[in-house]
């Protein structure tokens, strides 16, 4: 019998050999101490990664997805630092991030202007309201219980975070591979025309998407705020290129059509074993950057030999 | 010298071990109209590629220019040789000037370093114009320019290459009837300039217009070369198909004609057409016709609701609607299968399944709103069975289907809406002819089992096939409707060119016989 | 010729309407020296732009400049506290700034066209990788001038009527750059390409030379733009350009180049570069909180590209319309 080896399952053996080559060369890589650190940091970039997947499968990209995050989580600090209750300010944090998600989806499926510059607009603009709001300070003062999401553990053994993280990706999954709004997601990023003529509501698919983005955007910025116990502009900004190297990492098409939330899941846990692996090694962190530049490349000149290798006679009688 | 300027011999190709071309050969007389012909899949294009550098012939080909034996390994190597592709979806750069389209390529224009020489290239392309006596300024960007515009642009450049051989593949697809007229006149000053042309077409009746000689292909394989004198559109038809194909009509399903389903009136969209009304009927096929750009589409589009706003009212079982999207459309059952079937039709690198169920898919999930796939693939299997969908391989991606299977595919995803009405712009637009009787078989069948449907098509022997009444547009209005037992390709022509039916119908009703005789464009 | 100047000339009424606004605002808007400064101030980014504009035609993106040109800048940082102070020491930094970048900008290219990942991919991995080594090398550290040789320092504060050296070597890499675009074989080559990449391969134009010309020629303009951006803060600050790639993509985008590429002339890019800097410069003479100020540039971008694309959407009905019957 031969087991087809999809790019998931490739991922997925890679995950796992960096997770041994690690517990091997890297001393205390599989100690209960770091692995629950691990654990702690997965969750938020997890987050970010899975909603600019949805993004990408469309077609688009959501170059705004951290400033989203930092608006939110900025908007949840200071409601609570002036004192509303916590869950008041987790619903309002909230629902700003789904309103930047909202002006994105407006303008693209409205507007029709292309992803890549609604969302470079909304960067600078979302950046440029948490400045004015903040002076560029970073805020602060929350409950215990807030410090609990990220920091907290579930039955005393699993990062509360982590929980979270796990029950987005499989509700990303089921919303992507078994209901109608994830196959049309798909169908778009495929072919936005056909999907229209084939009474597809376009706009809305896509409104919904980078609506769902900026919701996960919402939930790591909860996580980050309360990990770090502060929030400021630059929350999680390191996390948008890595979002998109992870996204493609775990196979998904940069012109959309395909992309799988196990994949990403993966590619985002290779990223962590390496950072995390690379740190113990007291190898300095930016060359952990450079490491991960220098995968995200070598698997995409992999694909491409290996894609041109397979193709070679593979083309079409037209007539 | 031989009198031969091109000779391609043992021409073959394999595709994925297929054989696309089989030992083809070409051969074509300086200063002669060579029409290549061939039904869809016949491998007329292929060969056009290979001429063209674009593919590269198996093993044992021979090539011989001029007389000489050459080898083209890359499109610029043929360029350079003097043999002008002329693609149907042109190789212009639209973002750029009429003079620099011309010139693009040659050499004032190909050594990266070098500085353009502007004068020289606005010199060339004004004499290349002067020589096809089309007036048009210099500096105008191609994109303001029309398809018939456009095209001249590229004759204009396969001049300026001093080419000896120009190859036009379907250049009369999207002109209209007067355009058509003018590029015949181009080709015959081609002609007298000793310039050969190569016209790759399937109406028949246009090749018998412009060509001299005629080669023909048949799956993949010479079948042989004739003069003109010597063919008539009958024999030709013979040897393209290999046997007599008629388009039958298929009145054998004897069906009633139900109450109306679709009443459209006083429809208007500004640039597109003006004060359209029609009613469609239970069990009636409603054929609508006319030149390209006479509106018909764009019609269908805004009762589809991708053309919006219009002006009028649409009344679907006599409660009058607005469709303001396609989604609208399919609640009120309506169906459309866009003639851009790889563009507006189907998602080429989706499943069949995901093609098929796309529409009806809302329908196929449970309560908590999750879709059944054991549904989903159940669906696509009845209709790969039912219309005989070939490979009947489900999880295969619609882009790797033939032309006419892949119309299948639309069609099964719009029958699973189970639609009232269904429009169909162009059935069997790139599909051959064996697959095109059977659709036609298909969208009769439906309206017998009273579907009301309109079928689009510029086609007249498929629309006189077809249709149980004809409505025929010129210039976004109607000119007029015939029934089915007064509509001949004479009165309907006549209707779309200059808008009125002649007093005396001439011929007999029923001309239907023949494929693509007199198709319109 | 008329309509292709438009988008230009709508950027340039912009442009005068704004400066008309500040200058009631605040009179110091339209001084001489204002307007040299915000020049000056705007020399690094409009040189990236002219190269990006390229990459913008061609259908690519380059999301990469902002961290080659920073990794050119330490590097020629560390040379320049080593070389003599000689004039010719200046000449030979320049030219391995120039191959630099030209280097680093060309491995962009190579994949890109030969090995076909998307640009903005491949641009997003050689930043991360250039960003960590940047970092490890510097730590971060900021490299001041005072170790800097004299000629260098001279060099950075000459003036040519009266004008910053600076501002002339933009003016200058910009009528190169139009020169390029306009008059030679490879500047047509990349219009035709960004205007039909099928097209382009059927009348022979290569189209992975162009592709890693454009993004060579963007290295190069990263490292010119290094040399002034040394010259003019007097120092090298490894993160004083985290985040300039997005400026000159915008910059290039208000300037009319359409970022599908097939679009997009220096004229243009100069008055997107002009607009992005009068608007900071302005916002700032206003006394609107600087904070503001990414909140109007966003805003900016967000109505110029909301604006184009209604226009074109409007165009392209007029194409399709067709002749009725009265």
């Amino acid at each position: 019998m031969k087991i087809a080896l999809s790019k998931e399952n490739i991922l997925g053996l890679i995950a796992l050999a960096l997770f041994v080559v690690m517990t091997i060369i890297a001393p205390g890589f599989l100690s209960a101490e770091n692995i629950n650190n691990m654990m702690f940091q997965l969750p938020e970039f997890g987050l970010l990664a899975l909603g600019m997947m949805v993004v990408i499968i469309t077609g688009g990209i959501d170059l705004s997805i951290t400033y989203t995050a930092a608006l939110s989580g900025v908007s949840i600090a200071m409601m609570q630092s002036h004192g509303y209750p916590m869950m008041i300010s987790i619903l309002v944090g909230i629902l700003i991030g789904l309103a930047c998600g909202f002006m994105n989806g407006f303008i693209v499926t409205r507007i029709g202007v292309s992803p890549i510059l609604v969302t470079l607009g909304t960067m600078i603009l979302f950046e440029g309201v948490i400045l004015s709001i903040t002076k560029g300070n970073s805020i602060s003062g929350f409950s215990d219980w807030y410090n609990l999401i990220g920091n907290g553990y579930y039955l005393g053994l699993i990062p509360l975070s982590m929980i979270i993280f796990i029950f987005f990706a499989v509700v990303t999954s089921v919303l992507l591979g078994k209901t109608y709004w994830g196959r049309c997601v798909y169908m778009i990023g495929s072919n936005s025309v056909a999907s229209l003529f084939s009474g597809i509501n376009t706009s809305r698919v896509i409104l919904k998407v980078y609506l769902y983005a900026s919701f996960l955007a919402a939930i790591s910025a909860i996580i980050m705020t309360s990990r770090y116990n502060t929030a400021k502009v630059d929350l999680g900004s390191s996390y948008l290129l890595q979002s998109v190297a992870a996204a493609v990492l775990g196979g998904t098409e940069i012109q959309g059509g395909y992309g799988k939330v196990v994949g990403t899941v993966y590619a985002v846990m290779i990223f962590q074993i390496l950072s995390n692996g690379l740190n113990l090694l007291e190898v300095p962190r930016t060359i952990v950057n450079v490491i991960m530049g220098a995968i995200l490349i070598a698997v995409l000149v992999i694909n491409f030999a290996k894609t041109k290798l397979g193709n070679k006679d593979r083309m079409q009688v037209t007539s | 010298m031989s009198e031969y300027l091109l000779r391609m011999e043992h021409i073959s190709k394999t595709f994925h071990g297929m054989k696309a071309l089989d030992h083809v050969r070409l051969e074509v007389k300086r200063g002669e109209i060579h029409a290549l012909i061939g039904e869809n899949g016949a491998g007329k294009s292929t060969l056009i590629k290979i001429l063209a550098g674009v593919y590269q012939p198996d093993f044992g080909a021979e090539f011989y220019f001029e007389g000489k034996k050459v080898e083209i390994k890359k499109p610029i190597d043929a360029v350079l040789k003097g043999i002008s592709i002329i693609y149907q979806d042109l190789s212009l750069f639209p973002n750029l000037s009429v003079a620099e389209n011309i010139c693009i390529g040659k050499d004032v224009y190909n050594k990266s370093w070098k500085r353009v020489n502007w004068n020289e290239i606005k010199k060339i392309a004004q004499k290349v114009l002067n020589e096809l006596d089309f007036q048009i300024d210099l500096y105008t960007p191609v994109e303001k320019l029309s398809i018939a515009q456009q095209q001249l642009i590229e004759i204009a450049r396969a001049l300026a290459f001093d080419s000896k051989l120009i190859v036009m593949d379907e250049p009369t697809a999207s002109l209209s009837s007067s355009e058509v007229e003018k590029l015949y006149h181009i080709i015959d000053r081609l002609k007298q300039k000793g310039i050969s042309v190569i016209f790759v077409s399937h109406k028949l009746k246009e090749l018998f217009t412009v060509s001299d000689r005629f080669t023909v292909l048949r799956d993949g394989k010479y079948v042989g070369t004739y003069l003109k004198e010597e063919m008539d559109e009958e024999k030709l038809i013979t040897l393209m198909v290999g046997r007599k194909v008629q388009y039958e009509r298929s009145q054998a399903v004897n069906h009633k004609i139900g109450n109306v389903i679709l009443e459209v009136r006083n429809l208007s969209k500004e640039g597109n057409f003006k004060d359209i009304s029609f009613q469609l009927k239970e069990g009636e096929v409603l054929g609508i016709t006319g030149l390209v750009g006479s509106g018909r589409t764009e019609l269908a589009q805004a009762i589809f609701g991708v053309n919006n706003p219009y002006k009028g009212e649409v009344k679907i079982q006599g409660e009058a609607v607005f469709i303001s999207s396609p989604e609208k459309a399919v609640k009120n059952g309506i169906a459309y299968i866009p003639e851009n079937r790889k563009i507006q039709g189907l998602i080429l690198e989706q499943s069949v399944i995901n093609n098929i169920s796309i529409s009806i898919l809302k329908a196929l999930r449970t309560k908590l709103g999750l879709i059944q796939r054991k549904k989903e693939v159940d669906l696509a299997e009845r209709y790969i069975q039912a219309i005989d969908i070939r490979p009947a391989a489900p999880e295969r991606k619609v882009g790797q289907l033939s032309g006419g299977n892949q119309q299948k595919v639309v069609i099964s995803k719009w029958l699973a809406t189970n639609p009232k009405i269904l429009i169909i712009d162009e059935p069997t637009s790139g599909i051959d002819i064996g697959a095109k009787t059977e659709i036609h078989k298909l969208l009769r069948q439906l309206a017998s089992e009273g579907m009301g449907v309109i079928v689009i098509s510029s086609e007249l022997p498929e629309i006189l096939a077809v249709s149980d009444r004809i409505l025929v547009m010129k210039h976004g209005r109607i000119a007029g409707e015939l029934n089915i037992q007064e509509a001949t390709q004479e009165n309907i022509m006549n209707l779309a060119l200059l808008g009125a039916s002649p007093a005396n119908h001439h011929g007999a009703l029923s001309t239907v016989t023949q494929p693509s005789k007199g198709a319109m464009m | 010729m008329k309509s292709i100047m438009k988008k230009e000339a709508s950027i340039a009424v912009i442009i005068i309407i704004l400066s008309i606004v500040l200058s009631f605002i605040n009179p110091v808007f339209l001084t001489i020296d204002n307007i040299l400064d915000i020049l000056k101030g705007n020399v690094v980014l409009g040189i990236l732009a002219m190269g990006m504009t390229l990459v913008i035609i061609t259908g690519g993106i380059d999301v990469s400049v902002a961290a080659v040109t920073t990794a050119v800048c330490v590097v020629i940082g560390k040379l320049l506290v080593m070389v003599p102070d000689h004039i010719g020491a200046l000449f030979l930094l320049l030219v391995i700034a120039c191959l630099l970048g030209i280097i680093l900008g060309g491995i962009n290219g190579f994949l890109v066209s030969k090995i076909e990942i998307p640009a903005i991919v491949v641009t997003l991995g050689t930043m991360s990788m250039i960003n960590g080594i940047v970092l490890y090398v510097t730590n971060g550290q900021y490299l001041n001038s005072t170790d800097f040789p004299k000629v260098f320092l001279k060099f950075s504060n000459i003036k040519i009527l009266g004008v910053s050296i600076l501002i002339w070597l933009f003016f200058l890499i910009a009528i190169l750059t139009w020169f390029l675009l306009k008059h030679t074989v490879m500047g047509r080559e990349i219009l035709a390409i960004g205007g039909n990449k099928e097209s382009a391969l059927r009348v022979g134009i290569n189209f992975n030379k162009v592709q890693i010309f454009v993004f060579a020629y963007m290295g190069f303009l990263a490292g010119i733009a290094a040399i002034a951006q040394i010259s003019y803060t007097k120092a090298v600050d490894p993160n004083g350009l985290s985040g300039l790639e997005l400026s000159v993509i915008a910059a290039v985008v208000l300037g009319g180049t359409n970022i599908m590429g097939g679009r997009g002339t220096v004229i243009g890019t100069i008055l997107g570069v002009l607009l992005l800097g009068i608007i900071q410069n302005g916002l700032i003479l206003a006394r609107i909180d600087i904070f503001w100020q990414k909140v109007v540039v966003g805003l900016i971008i967000l109505l110029a590209v909301s604006y184009d694309h209604i226009q074109y959407k409007r165009a392209q009905a007029q194409l399709s319309r067709i002749e009725i019957d009265s």
